[in-house]
């Protein structure tokens, strides 16, 4: 609960800080403290030292999964704020709004991290993305954040209709909101259990929902337009700590209902899986624009993230908490130096190893942890996705089909190294590079290898 | 099978065939309105003019488009006034169960008051009520 | 005490970090006080670890969960014992000497790459510290892999010269060849019993089956001939003097090319156990001794001596732990440590002086100009020859007498290596400091001994080699004189009990011993007389004395066997197979991917409504399979 009150109230704190300050630098020191906060009341909670309790009547429970992903989520947007506070800074007048906003964002994550019930789950998702329409329109005179947010809004609210009708459906076959209390099943004729055609319906329309939400084929459509279309900041925040509070959701949601969707369930979630990655790794060789690449490669990362679903036991929990670690960090980072440059192109990154070899060197470590090479924290986030499918029993060629698929994603995020190394030129950096932000971006990347050398660091996080 | 007695077979005998009349009277069903339809067309009279592509507005003439910009304003008090208006409907229930919700119930109102307060102070030193500027 | 383990790689990791980032702004001083004085640091941690293993027995150090996954976890912990405690002695002792006498040696260069230098000499420490503590296999390799990285960086050191990089990248591949044999046994024993931590393996040990330890053994000894340069993989190690003087003292001849032995120290059990095996490794070593000591004979380049000298006294300790004496050959790594880095020093000292000079036929009668330098060199001769009282002669006498045991034909070879050990050494000292200076008039006028930097650490090295041996007196002479045996008895307990002894009569002991110092003494005698007078007469040598001078034309051999052959395969692959078939597949598949890429991108339109098209159509197909997945199903078997 401490998350969830605090962030909101941190929301209400940065409406206000842009009524009394109008320094941009302040409200964002502000932001940051705001943050460290909230970071501190979820910890004291997480370790059971004092917390605001409120009878919710079960429609939330804090369980230690969601509590850790608070944090880590807090910790990535924190990282965040620091490394692109400036760019933040600059994307519009209303500055302050634009924390507030995050803060909400915050506090819908908080909800989907420990809804116990349909409609806090809807609340959570509500919260979580509304703020994220008026944030992709934050660039207010430029037509395509405008097209963005319209284009967001509009299949948003549709996926939003499906989710509803979905919970609709699920109300009436079940009679309650609650997640875990699966009413009348009845026996099929071969054995299984098989629930009333209400609940599986409306499961599917949920399903739905929430794979447009984490933007997995065929539902990823708006993905690659809203991140394009967004200013970098802040896509570079969808991508990361919304898009993984979105897996946290889903895998909350469908964790105890693998039984009533039967067979079925694990044949489709094996097409969306490879549908995913085919369209998020291959659609992004071909792109011309970093930042449309890096949506489309965040596409790919979400087919991988969908194998905790797979799966979905512990390992695959464990695993989906370090590969939002992972992706997240690594994502940030590259946005961080990727919004410093003049246009998105590859080609604005020629000859960054030479002129700032230390924000190469950080950016290199973030692409082959996304690209999920050893010793960086991609791998292991991979590696546990991949060994919880396949302790689960599932098919060897779903196996293969990810491996080559991570393979080929090879070939895109080395484009960018290529880039930065091997080509002449002068990289455009439109903002100035303080030593600072280096210095961060380098403890970035370490902690990134960090992550490569001992996964534990998180995962322990999970026990302690 | 004798297909002048069909209809006389279709009583005792249970295959595809004996749905064969109930094919027919489909067809015959879905034939009669097209052709209706098609006939209609064909020999009803006929009389193209401009006026009949104009809008009808009572019979007056029409000025200009309707679709004009409208100042953001508008939108904006229409919303603020829309939520406000909202709010006073949660205080019904709330006066409905005023004596079983006791002082958390109290408390819980005043929050929920206190949240909308804050929201207030901020549209207005926010300008959204200004109306010249 | 033994819970500060952590700190002896510490300090040369955090040396190693100061010098590393620091190598363009620190001062030269600086960096050689920081990378000395980690080592420092890491010494007397050491010194007090042995005393608290001397007193408290062994322990493992759990440190923390470096890999941990359902079927098995490795941990990141220590072991400490009285194995690796001897061993970190050994390290950060040499180390230092090493550490302080470079300070000297390398004054010359600049700034950036002195602290380069540093850097990566404290990389060395630290890695080989890891290999020699670490409790399980897999941080033994860590350690392995990082003292291989670290010996390819320093002979490279001075990369603008091509052949040395040539010499650092050979030395680079061979190592690989014998890490492939380590690796493949550490997978293999995880596969076999799910652990790779050493007190589970050595527990465990019942559970293989002979073929199973056998072929363990083997893949981690070709692990051990690729590191510590043993036939066939040895040619790396003479290309490594390439290198600065003191990095051949430190990795080439004290520490590094000791790791294989040290690895099949420490599994002993293992190796009792595998008969077969041991016998390949006595042979191994004895071929490597006898063989590297013939090349050693007619050598005139200082530092190739001296490697193909080490080359053949690593071949006696393999063939000391061959014949189950692995006392024996700790002990012989111990002395060798002392006396090969004191020569090595040595010779970077006559180096030094000689302006860069290597051939010892263009120096001679440098006795009177660096007398520092030519006493600990010629105490260092006469500790390797195996003369007593100096400590050569008591590590390599436990070593073959513990041959004779296994076999006397052992013996008889070995002590023929010994004969020409003494006449190489002694041959290769009386070139460089009897006779009459042979070299330019300029090299003569600037001859003088080195700062006292690096006659120190000579000294400190000549009272070693004198004196170290004196802590493994056989007890037939001195009863309890073998110290280091009883210290290191915990280590080899298991093995003790399992090999069977061989006791030798003291008094064959002792007529051994006599027969085979006056041996020495004739031939050093000999070598002596014979080399005293030389003068380069440009004659060339013939028939084997050519050979020999050659090296047996083993890397010839190697080119034209293995190298030009594979040179061939690679360009056929290359030219044929690669570019019609391999290249025409990756290219295919490259072309298929980006064909994919620019039809996929067209899905995405732009257009809002074709999006909700596809994803309710989508939505309706999931619909549709999922409440007739039964006749989906019946018609999916019908088909296959």
């Amino acid at each position: 609960m401490n998350a969830i009150i605090f962030s909101a109230l941190a929301g209400v704190v940065m409406m206000y800080s842009g009524i009394i300050t109008s320094k941009k630098t302040v409200i964002k020191y502000i932001a940051a403290i705001a943050l460290v906060v909230l970071i501190a009341a979820n910890l004291l909670q997480v370790y059971g030292i004092w917390q605001i309790s409120v009878d919710t009547r079960d429609m939330l429970s804090f369980e230690k999964f969601g509590l850790v992903f608070n944090t880590l989520a807090f910790t990535a947007t924190l990282i965040y704020v620091l490394l692109s506070g400036k760019e933040i800074e600059n994307a519009g007048v209303n500055v302050a709004e634009y924390f507030a906003l995050i803060f909400f964002v915050l506090c819908g994550v908080s909800i989907l991290s420990s809804f116990n019930g349909l409609l806090m789950m809807f609340l959570g998702i509500e919260i979580l993305t509304i703020p994220l329409y008026i944030l992709t329109a934050s660039d207010k005179r430029n037509l395509r954040s405008n097209e963005a947010s319209l284009k967001y809004f509009l299949m948003g609210s549709f996926s939003t209709g499906i989710m509803l009708m979905g919970i609709a459906l699920v109300y009436g076959a079940t009679g309650s909101f609650a997640l875990h209390t699966n009413a009348p099943v009845a026996l099929s004729a071969t054995g299984g259990i098989k629930a009333s055609f209400l609940e599986v319906a409306g499961m599917i329309l949920m399903f739905v929902s929430m794979a447009f939400k984490v933007s997995a084929a065929p539902f990823h459509f708006w993905t690659p337009d809203v991140y394009d279309g967004a200013p970098g900041v802040f896509t570079s925040f969808m991508a990361t700590v919304v898009k993984a509070a979105g897996f946290i959701a889903f895998i909350r949601l469908f964790e105890g209902h693998t039984a009533i969707l039967g067979p079925t369930w694990k044949i489709l979630l094996a097409f969306v899986i490879v549908a995913t990655l085919l369209i998020g790794n291959v659609t992004a060789v071909f792109q011309q624009s970093v930042k449309r690449m890096l949506s489309y490669s965040s596409i790919a990362q979400a087919g991988f993230m969908l194998f905790a679903l797979y799966s979905s036991n512990d390992m695959a929990k464990e695993g989906l908490l370090l590969y939002s670690v992972a992706y997240s960090l690594a994502t940030i980072g590259i946005f961080a130096v990727l919004i410093k440059l003049k246009d998105y192109a590859f080609d604005d990154f020629n000859g960054l190893g030479k002129t700032h070899p230390a924000l190469a060197f950080a950016t290199t470590v973030c692409l082959l942890s996304l690209a999920g090479i050893p010793l960086t924290g991609g791998f292991f986030a991979k590696y546990y996705m991949l060994a919880s499918m396949v302790k689960e029993g599932g098919p060897l060629w779903l196996l293969i089909v990810a491996v080559l698929f991570a393979a080929v994603s090879v070939y895109y995020y080395f484009r960018v190294i290529q880039a930065m190394y091997f080509k002449e030129g002068t990289p455009s950096v439109q903002t100035e590079i303080t030593s600072g932000f280096k210095a961060g971006m380098v403890l970035l990347a370490i902690l990134i290898i960090l992550l490569g050398i001992a996964p534990s660091l998180v995962l322990n996080l999970f026990y302690f | 099978m004798n297909w002048p007695f069909l209809l006389l077979d279709a009583a005792d005998n249970n295959s595809v065939a004996n749905y064969f009349p109930i094919g027919i009277q489909l067809i015959f069903a879905a034939g009669f309105v097209a052709t209706m339809i098609g006939v209609s067309q064909l020999l009803g009279p006929k009389r193209k003019t401009a006026d009949k592509l104009e809008t009808f507005a009572s019979g007056i003439e029409n000025h200009g488009d309707a679709r004009q910009p409208v100042a953001i304003k508008y939108f904006l008090v229409a919303i603020l006034f829309v939520l406000f208006d909202v709010e006073v409907i949660f205080f019904y229930p709330y006066a409905v169960n005023f004596r079983e919700l006791g002082w958390s119930g109290f408390g819980a109102v005043l929050m929920f008051v206190s949240f909308f307060l804050i929201g207030f102070i901020y549209i207005i030193k926010k300008g959204a009520l200004k109306w010249e500027d | 005490m033994s819970k500060l383990v952590y700190l002896v790689p510490l300090f040369p990791l955090l040396g190693f970090l100061i010098n590393g980032l620091g190598r363009k702004s620190l001062s030269k001083t600086m960096v050689g006080i920081v990378g000395s004085g980690a080592i420092l640091a890491s010494f007397i941690v050491s010194l007090c670890i042995f005393f608290d293993v001397k007193e408290h027995g062994a322990t493992v150090v759990n440190l923390f969960s470096f890999i941990r996954t359902e079927s098995f976890s490795i941990p990141f912990a220590f072991q400490v014992d009285q194995l690796s405690s001897v061993f970190l002695l050994i390290i950060t002792g040499i180390g230092f000497l090493i550490h302080l006498y470079s300070s000297a040696y390398m004054h010359e260069e600049p700034n950036e790459h002195f602290g380069r230098f540093f850097a990566y000499l404290n990389l060395f420490v630290f890695s080989m510290l890891l290999l020699v503590l670490g409790a399980n296999y897999v941080i033994m390799f860590i350690g392995w892999e990082g003292v291989g990285l670290c010996s390819y960086l320093l002979i490279g050191f001075w990369f603008k010269n091509d052949n040395y990089n040539y010499a650092a990248k050979k030395a680079f591949v061979m190592n690989r060849i014998g890490d492939l044999g380590f690796l493949l046994a550490v997978f293999w024993l995880l596969f076999k019993l799910g652990t790779v931590t050493y007190g589970d393996v050595f527990a465990n040990v019942a559970q293989l089956s002979t073929f199973d330890i056998t072929a363990i053994t083997m893949l981690l000894f070709v692990g051990a001939m690729g590191k510590s340069a043993q036939l066939p993989l040895y040619t790396w190690l003479p290309d490594a003097m390439a290198g600065p003087t003191p990095v051949s003292a430190l990795i080439h001849a004290a520490t590094m090319v000791t790791a294989g032995i040290y690895m099949i120290a420490r599994s002993n059990i293992l190796y009792t156990l595998a008969p077969a095996t041991q016998t390949v490794i006595a042979v191994v070593g004895l071929a490597t001794a006898i063989f590297a000591a013939t090349i050693a004979l007619k050598q005139n380049d200082i530092k190739k001596v001296l490697a193909y000298s080490t080359v053949s006294q690593l071949g006696y300790m393999f063939l000391g732990l061959g014949v189950g004496a692995y006392t024996g050959a700790v002990f012989h790594v111990m002395t060798h440590a002392f006396f090969k880095a004191l020569l090595f020093l040595g010779a970077g000292s006559v180096i030094h002086a000689m302006h860069h000079e290597q051939d010892i036929r263009k120096m001679g009668g440098l006795k009177k100009y660096m007398p520092v330098t030519h006493i600990t060199f010629l105490l260092a001769c006469l500790a390797i020859a195996g003369i007593p009282p100096f400590s050569g002669f008591f590590s390599k006498d436990e070593i073959l007498m513990a041959a004779y045991g296994k076999n006397p034909l052992y013996y008889y070879i070995g002590l023929g290596g010994a004969l020409m050990t003494a006449f190489y050494m002694f041959r290769l000292y009386t070139m460089t400091f009897l006779g009459n200076f042979r070299g330019t008039h300029e090299q003569q006028h600037h001859l003088h001994e080195s700062p006292s930097a690096m006659t120190i650490p000579l000294i400190v090295l000549a009272i070693l080699s004198v004196a170290g041996g004196w802590i493994g007196i056989p007890d037939v002479m001195i009863e309890h004189g073998h110290q280091l045996e009883h210290f290191l008895a915990p280590v080899f307990a298991e093995s003790a009990k399992l090999a069977e002894h061989h006791h030798l009569e003291a008094s064959t002991e002792y007529m051994f011993m006599g027969v085979s110092t006056v041996a020495i003494i004739i031939v050093i005698i000999l070598a002596v007389n014979a080399y005293r007078k030389y003068q380069d007469n440009g004659a060339e040598n013939t028939g084997l004395g050519k050979v020999l001078e050659n090296k047996w034309y083993i890397d010839e051999l190697y080119d034209a066997v293995i190298v030009n052959p594979l040179n061939a395969l690679a360009g056929f692959l290359k030219n044929v197979v690669e570019k019609s078939g391999i290249d025409g597949v990756v290219n295919g598949v490259g072309r298929l991917v980006g064909y994919g890429s620019r039809q996929l991108r067209l899905l995405q339109s732009g257009q809002v409504g074709n999006y909700i098209l596809v994803m309710v159509l989508a939505m309706v197909v999931f619909v549709l399979i999922w409440f007739n997945d039964q006749t989906i199903m019946d018609f999916l078997s019908k088909i296959f």
